[in-house]
């Protein structure tokens, strides 16, 4: 029995298993979540240099196999566009071993379904990169495409999470028996706060209006602008959600700082929110100072995906810790 | 197990890998050519009516802006010839006139008219630049879009009222044909690859425009009739003036831009 399950006084698991069995599976599950942020900066970089469509074909390049493009010919915007694809099809490939290693190595069904799901999603997110190169970049379609970018990083969080032997061994219970902690659904509103925050900022960024309000922290002058068109509104609608996330994120952080501050597994990921968040609105405004310039804007769509994994990363652990199951496993969910 | 494991990803790669494979070849297709031939119904207006001349000058007033200095170190073969075009051609005035302007007949010609189409027109791309910077043309009037550089470029027509295309063009000496069955002005091309490369077209359905060449001087051949003459440039907007020439008449008409004319680049 593990010290930690021994110290909460639970059960094992029933999907107890040794330090060194399933390490594998989680560390290469860790390797995708890295691979996957990295391919959401490179996504971030096409857009902001313009780049989408510097590729007019697919999934050939120029009429190569994408494979087989000389890198001599990666120049201009090729080089985002094709580096993008090139290491899409990597996390693609990634995620195949993934969903196979998961088939064969996991116990868990839903364990199985779960990395099924993220290979579904990543080809669907394949075909939506393609669309918009077909399609000459449309709106709804490269919008799409960037959330779903989003929820396949949750995914492979997910994955992640699930896979660690921490998890497996059984996350110790820290709430009360006696009263419902609302701490895991504050974490799960911050995290849907969090995500609807990056689907304004894709459509934002998909339609061009990253600079519709060219000043900060006013708005054309105005606390509240003049809405004289799409753009404006779509902006606008982008910055109060800004103020929702943070408040989400305080309320959370102060919430979880309170209540579990001795609890690692909850304070660290609320603690590094914070300091994301705060990198994240520095980025916001330098985006717009800087007249939407690529690195700060780039690293306002990373650090978004990150702050969105480390929420989701804490709400799973908040639920699996202070949420009351049946037979105290909460390796079990 | 682990057997299995292997025999089923590399089936799984295989799969990816020609998902990902195109002919190899180096050739990309043409562009699309959307709309019909030639202008269409009634007899084609005999041009040698269009006796009238219009004629003028597009002055710049004050200090032309300064164009934004290129950037080409992002391909080697472009960044070797920056010398040649070391800034954008937006703003190009020479002897007190402005450049790269384009004027045509924005109301008064009869309606129902149809105009014989002319021989192709091209574009080229050479030293990763667009070549001319602004032309006219008429609806499907066919366009060849050439490469003339030892590099990679992509034609990507901005249109809004035609549809729009992008096509690769790898190979130098490439050449891609289209046409545009709606007119628009301003129809921008660009090239993804090399952010700096952009074009305009003026496409019409008639044969009275132009762009304003050294000096800002133009000249326009109409018809006998009442215009109203339309001059745009892409820095500094749209302006426009009323003419009525008589058979055989000779008008001058000038237009002024100034730095404090807005247009689409800003």
């Amino acid at each position: 029995m593990s010290r930690e399950v021994a110290d909460a006084g639970l059960r094992p698991s029933p999907f107890a298993v040794s330090e060194a069995e399933g390490v594998g599976l989680h560390r290469f599950a860790l390797f995708t979540t890295a691979c996957t942020a990295f391919l959401i900066f490179v996504g971030g970089l096409v857009t902001s240099t313009e780049s989408g469509l510097s590729v007019p074909d697919w999934p050939t390049t120029y009429g190569w196999n994408m494979f087989t493009f000389p890198l001599s010919k990666w120049v201009g915007g090729i080089f985002y566009e094709h580096t993008h694809r090139i290491l899409a099809s990597f996390v693609g490939f990634l995620t195949i071993v993934l969903t196979v290693w998961t088939y064969f190595g996991e116990k868990r069904v839903w364990m199985r379904w779960l990395s099924a799901a993220a290979l579904s999603t990543v080809i669907l997110q394949g075909v939506l990169g393609g669309m918009t190169v077909l399609f000459l970049l449309p709106s709804p379609i490269s919008t799409l495409h960037a959330c779903l970018a989003q929820a396949f990083f949750c995914l492979v969080i997910a994955i992640a999470v699930f896979t660690s032997p921490r998890w497996k061994r059984g996350v110790p219970f820290t709430g009360s028996y006696n009263e419902t902690s609302s701490v895991p659904a504050l974490c799960a509103a911050t995290t849907a706060a969090v995500y609807v925050e990056l689907i304004l900022g894709a459509l934002m960024r998909h339609t061009a209006a990253g600079l519709a309000i060219p000043d900060f922290p006013l708005a054309l002058g105005h606390i509240i602008p003049p809405f004289t068109s799409n753009k404006v509104i779509i902006h606008f609608a982008h910055r109060v959600g800004a103020v929702v996330v943070t408040t989400m994120i305080v309320w959370t952080f102060v919430r979880v700082a309170r209540s579990y501050s001795r609890h690692f597994l909850l304070f660290r990921p609320a603690l590094t929110m914070m300091a994301l968040l705060g990198i994240q609105l520095v980025l916001g405004a330098t985006t717009v100072w800087s007249a939407k310039s690529t690195i700060p804007t780039t690293a306002h769509v990373l650090t978004g995906a990150l702050l969105l994994g480390t929420a989701f990363l804490l709400t799973l652990r908040s639920y699996a810790m202070l949420t009351r199951k049946p037979g105290n496993c909460r390796g079990a969910l | 197990m682990y057997k299995r494991s292997l025999t089923v990803c590399a089936c799984l790669l295989v799969v990816a890998l020609v998902a990902g494979c195109g002919g190899g070849s180096n050739e990309t297709n043409v562009p699309p050519a959307p709309g019909g031939g030639a202008a269409a119904g009634g007899a084609t207006f005999d041009m040698s009516k269009a006796n009238a001349t219009v004629s003028g000058k597009i002055s710049f007033e004050g200090t032309p802006p300064p164009n934004d200095k290129i950037q080409m170190s992002a391909d080697p073969y472009c960044a070797q010839r920056a010398a040649q075009n070391p800034t954008t051609e937006t703003v190009k005035v020479s002897d007190g006139g402005l450049e790269n302007v384009i004027i045509f007949v924005s109301s008064g010609l009869a309606a129902g008219a149809a105009y014989a189409t002319p021989a192709a027109i091209e574009i080229n791309q050479e030293n990763c630049h667009y070549i001319p910077h602004v032309f006219t043309m008429m609806t499907n009037q066919p366009l060849k879009v050439k490469n003339s550089d030892m590099t990679l470029h992509n034609i990507h027509a901005w249109a809004e009222k035609n549809p729009q295309f992008n096509v690769g063009q790898p190979v130098k000496d490439m050449v891609s044909e289209t046409k545009f069955a709606k007119p628009e002005v301003p129809l921008p091309v660009r090239c993804d690859v090399h952010k700096w490369m952009g074009a305009f077209i003026g496409v019409f359905d008639h044969p009275f425009h132009t762009v304003s060449k050294s000096g800002g001087s133009f000249e326009l051949k109409v018809p006998p009739g009442n215009y109203e003459i339309t001059a745009w440039h892409e820095k500094f907007g749209t302006k426009t003036m009323m003419v009525q020439v008589g058979d055989n008449d000779k008008k001058e008409v000038n237009f002024s831009f100034s730095a404090n004319d807005k247009g689409t680049a800003d």
